[in-house]
């Protein structure tokens, strides 16, 4: 079932003109080690005993930014009309090297404007002023499966912007780097407070903006694959929402075992009441934003719960859920018993986008949609392939307009975008390690490089207005 | 709390920012026409606390943006984006002649900024704001390393650029209050130069000895800088600051070893006795020290001692023989230094001799002394204790706070690029053209 890879990458490009195909090689990176603060992969110089010519002028503004904020990057004092490769490296926290590398020629002025010029191959292809961001992938005879997601959000990650001679890759040898700035990505403004939540039950973590408040506030869910991801609402924090990301499986503060969902209604409404009772949160304006499972979360929490949400966003998840909450059923079930509808394709690596076909949910445990309340928002990634993600927005959107709500829907479709639509300018994994044990196990998200990286910068523009509208007004 | 009210919301973008970058500070959901004070503050490294504040009234949609909208009233008063740093002062009950100026170069200044109801002058402390956000301005970029200097009896800090280089260089001279004063030159390495901060007045060397430092130290720093693996030999430039500004002249003109691919000489003179020794120039200095002005408020004018400017071409440096482009700055309210009457005997100087084409001066109505890196706050008068002396003294710098600050944004802008059109551009060296200032 599970085949071994071949150590072999390739880069996709939307429009799929070009495929550059590495050997694997090993890297001779001096100074690479995993890292330890500020230690930043650098690449051999192989300078030649003549070449004292002068470095070029690297710019790139700002140098330490939010996650969400663009970064304009220039060099200057180049040759005219040159070859010049613009790379970017940065190391993960579990130590792996991400990479991402564009080709571009310098204008009769000797300078190349990220902002304003096309790449003629690398990572992507045109002009994508961040391209450089979302575009970075493994580097070559790395690991695989891995998928980019910060844990601590209270450091940046550390991005080295490289501008190398000619049109290169980085993995090369003898390449000639001329130039280089660092640069910091943020999830946290300054002055933004963390704390973690172990109260009533609840396991989380709270974001709050600076300043006395109150503040309006997000529910923040994610999905099955557990843990407590907090990164979107340290964002949201820094974008002016109180926003509290709650772990409901796969965390060893939740009632054991850890592979099952034993938290249930009462549950979520105590995360959703510990928020209203903060004396730094406005009670009448709390959201929740589900993706995933935690899609069919927002919608129970909306509409089961006596509770009234002010707006609903929700990614690329189900109506209902094959998995029985505890406060459903006597009997309690894994993800894992939804295998009947798992696919898998031709390497192996599982599909789960069948197990949220409307068709395939018991009618008893979808979300009642009708009763909802608030203005809902929902964000269909096209190329979504472990969520029935268009089928459930159809059903909801159906349901909303046979109760003469269709006015509370709002739909965003992107297509060639995959599950994983997450704050902009960050890499989307089309295939990643979904379990390891008791065998190594990989699941297919879906989403090509380009369309997935405009659907995550055009959907979060989106949905910060979306959130003005109805969070603070 | 008023349900309005409590709806405020305040946003300053970018949150992280170099000191030398533009914020932009957005009110937004309150009231239309409603009263409100936006106020800045900081707590600096000695401890003390500095505020800033303006008053604004929102519009017909409740925002106020401080970019475009006017304060009207506070510590600054006008359109003034970066007003609430440029003006910040110390608190009420502070003591007495105090100055803003970064010893920790690598880490950032934190600056509280907040909405406050209400047009108020004190009492913020005592009052809860409306909203309030955290701002980090920083001197530098991430990458950029420092290095302290202490080989060869030098007493520096050296700053790189992120990447392999080799990078042009500055070297960075500051005035007669001596200390190693970093923070420009840490902002120099993070556009891209290696930048060397020297101190010359207080230099470990000289407290050991006694004794002044002579042009081998200067030398001896430019020295190495040039034999600095990541750094252009060929491309080196010298920054000065008042006092700093005579050394780099001395330098620039006279010294057989500097050669200078350009020099940035900013509220200075080129009144100097020539061919004298570092010790003896401030002596000559020191010896019309009877033309030092006291005013009303018991503040120190030092701006006579150098006038009027000599006719007497040993008693002052030989610009006409300059061969590299030189880039003046000037505030025409100077009460420290003549710096106005210099750079017009300079400009005559070099027209006579026909190398003014190497010559750019910028010059500032109302603008004071301390031109320094943009969006610090303006400092018209302060404590200082000159170098050698035992006594401290209120000195006034002068500038008027806006015009000031305008000033200090300009010539940052035009010295960053006049020093890259140098150090970065060409193979010959040029004068700055009119159309890249």
């Amino acid at each position: 079932m599970f085949k071994a890879w071949m150590p072999v990458r390739k880069i996709l490009h939307f429009t799929d003109v070009k495929m550059i195909s590495y050997l694997h090689v090993r890297h001779h990176l001096a100074g690479l080690q995993p890292p330890a603060g500020k230690n930043i992969a650098t690449l051999p110089v192989c300078r030649s005993s003549s070449s004292v010519k002068q470095a070029p002028l690297l710019t790139a503004a700002p140098v330490r930014a939010l996650i969400d904020d663009q970064i304009s990057i220039t060099a200057r004092f180049l040759p005219p009309s040159s070859p010049v490769t613009v790379c970017t490296r940065m190391h993960s926290e579990d130590g792996d090297l991400w990479e991402a590398f564009a080709h571009y020629n310098t204008d009769t002025s000797g300078t190349v404007n990220l902002t304003s010029d096309p790449s003629a191959g690398g990572s992507y292809l045109g002009c994508e002023p961040m391209g450089l961001f979302w575009g970075l992938q493994p580097a070559p005879g790395g690991r695989e499966g891995l998928r980019l997601r910060k844990r601590n959000v209270q450091t940046p990650y550390v991005v080295r912007i490289s501008l190398l001679e000619g049109h290169v890759s980085p993995c090369m040898r003898d390449i000639s780097e001329l130039a280089a700035v660092t640069t910091e990505r943020w999830y946290m403004a300054p002055g933004v407070r963390r704390s973690d939540i172990r109260q009533n039950g609840v396991v989380g973590s709270l974001f709050l903006p600076p300043g006395p408040g109150p503040y309006p506030a997000l529910l923040d869910l994610w999905g099955m694959g557990g843990g407590l991801v907090e990164y979107r609402s340290a964002l949201l924090a820094s974008r002016g929402y109180a926003s509290l990301s709650v772990a409901y499986i796969g965390h060893k503060d939740l009632p054991p075992p850890q592979n099952r969902l034993n938290v249930g209604d009462e549950y979520f409404k105590a995360a959703f009441k510990l928020l209203q009772d903060h004396c730094e949160v406005d009670a009448d304006r709390i959201g929740i934003f589900g993706l995933s499972f935690g899609v069919f979360l927002s919608l129970r929490i909306a509409t089961q719960l006596g509770l009234n949400p002010s707006c609903l966003i929700l990614v690329n998840g189900p109506v209902g859920s094959t998995v029985a909450l505890p406060d459903m059923e006597d009997h309690f079930l894994t993800f894992e018993k939804s295998q009947e509808y798992w696919t898998y394709d031709k390497q192996g690596n599982v599909i789960f986008k069948d197990v949220s076909l409307p068709s395939n949910i018991a009618p008893e445990r979808k979300a009642k949609v009708e009763n909802i309340n608030c203005p809902v928002m929902y964000i269909v990634g096209e190329d979504d392939l472990s969520s029935s993600s268009k089928e459930n927005a159809d059903v909801i959107e159906e349901t909303l307009r046979s109760a003469g709500k269709s006015q509370l829907f709002t739909r965003l479709s992107y297509p060639g975008a995959g599950h994983l639509i997450e704050p902009p300018y960050s890499p989307n994994a089309r295939v990643s390690f979904w379990s390891i044990k008791p065998e190594k196990l990989m699941t297919v998200w879906g989403g090509h490089p380009a369309p997935h990286a405009a659907a995550q910068e055009d959907a979060w523009k989106k949905v910060l207005k979306f959130m003005e509208s109805h969070l603070r007004r | 709390m008023d349900r309005t009210q409590c709806c405020v919301q305040l946003s300053v973008q970018p949150s992280r920012a170099l000191v030398d970058e533009r914020f932009v500070i957005l009110v937004e959901k309150a009231p239309p026409g409603f009263q409100l004070s936006v106020r800045a503050l900081h707590q600096c490294e000695d401890g003390h606390s500095w505020e800033a504040f303006g008053h604004y009234i929102s519009d017909a949609t409740g925002t106020v943006n401080v970019s475009q909208d006017l304060s009207l009233g506070g510590t600054y008063s006008g359109v003034e984006a970066m007003g609430l740093l440029c003006s910040l002062r110390p608190v009420p009950g502070s003591k007495p002649g105090l100055r803003m100026r970064k010893k920790d170069v690598q880490a950032p200044m934190m600056v509280t900024i907040s909405v406050y109801q209400g047009h108020q002058v004190e009492g913020f402390v005592d009052q809860v704001p409306l909203a309030s956000v955290v701002v980090e301005r920083w001197y530098v970029a991430p990458g950029v390393r420092r290095i302290p200097i202490t080989d060869h009896g030098l007493t520096g800090t050296l700053f790189l650029p992120p990447g392999p280089g080799p990078f042009p260089a500055v070297l960075d001279l500051w005035g007669g209050g001596g200390q190693l004063v970093e923070y420009r030159a840490a902002l120099l390495a993070s556009h891209g130069f290696a930048a060397l901060a020297l101190d010359y007045l207080t230099a470990k060397v000289i407290r050991e000895t006694g004794k002044m430092v002579e042009d081998q130290y200067f030398e001896t720093a430019y020295k190495e800088l040039q034999k600095h693996p990541q750094i252009v030999s060929s491309r080196i430039a010298m920054i000065g600051l008042s006092f700093g500004t005579t050394m780099t002249l001395k330098m620039a003109i006279y010294s057989k070893v500097v050669k200078l691919r350009c020099a940035v000489c900013i509220s200075g003179s080129h009144v100097q006795p020539i061919e004298k020794s570092v010790e003896e120039i401030l002596s000559s200095f020191n010896d019309r020290a009877d033309k030092t002005r006291i005013n009303e408020e018991n503040q120190v004018i030092w701006r006579d001692l150098l006038l009027p400017i000599p006719t007497d071409p040993s008693l002052k440096a030989d610009v006409g023989s300059l061969q590299c482009p030189l880039l003046l700055v000037v505030g025409e309210d100077d009460q420290n230094w003549p710096t106005k009457e210099s750079a017009e005997d300079i400009q005559e100087m070099m027209e006579r001799a026909g190398n003014s084409h190497l010559l750019t001066v910028l010059s500032y109505p109302d603008t004071g002394h301390l031109i320094e890196p943009p969006y610090s706050s303006h400092t018209r008068t302060s404590n200082f204790k000159p170098v050698g002396t035992n006594q401290k003294v209120t000195v006034l710098w002068g500038g008027q706070m806006a015009a000031h600050a305008r000033a200090q944004e300009d010539a940052w802008k035009k010295m960053l690029a006049f020093l890259r059109e140098n150090l970065y551009g060409g193979r010959k060296a040029s004068a700055a053209t009119q159309s890249n200032l």
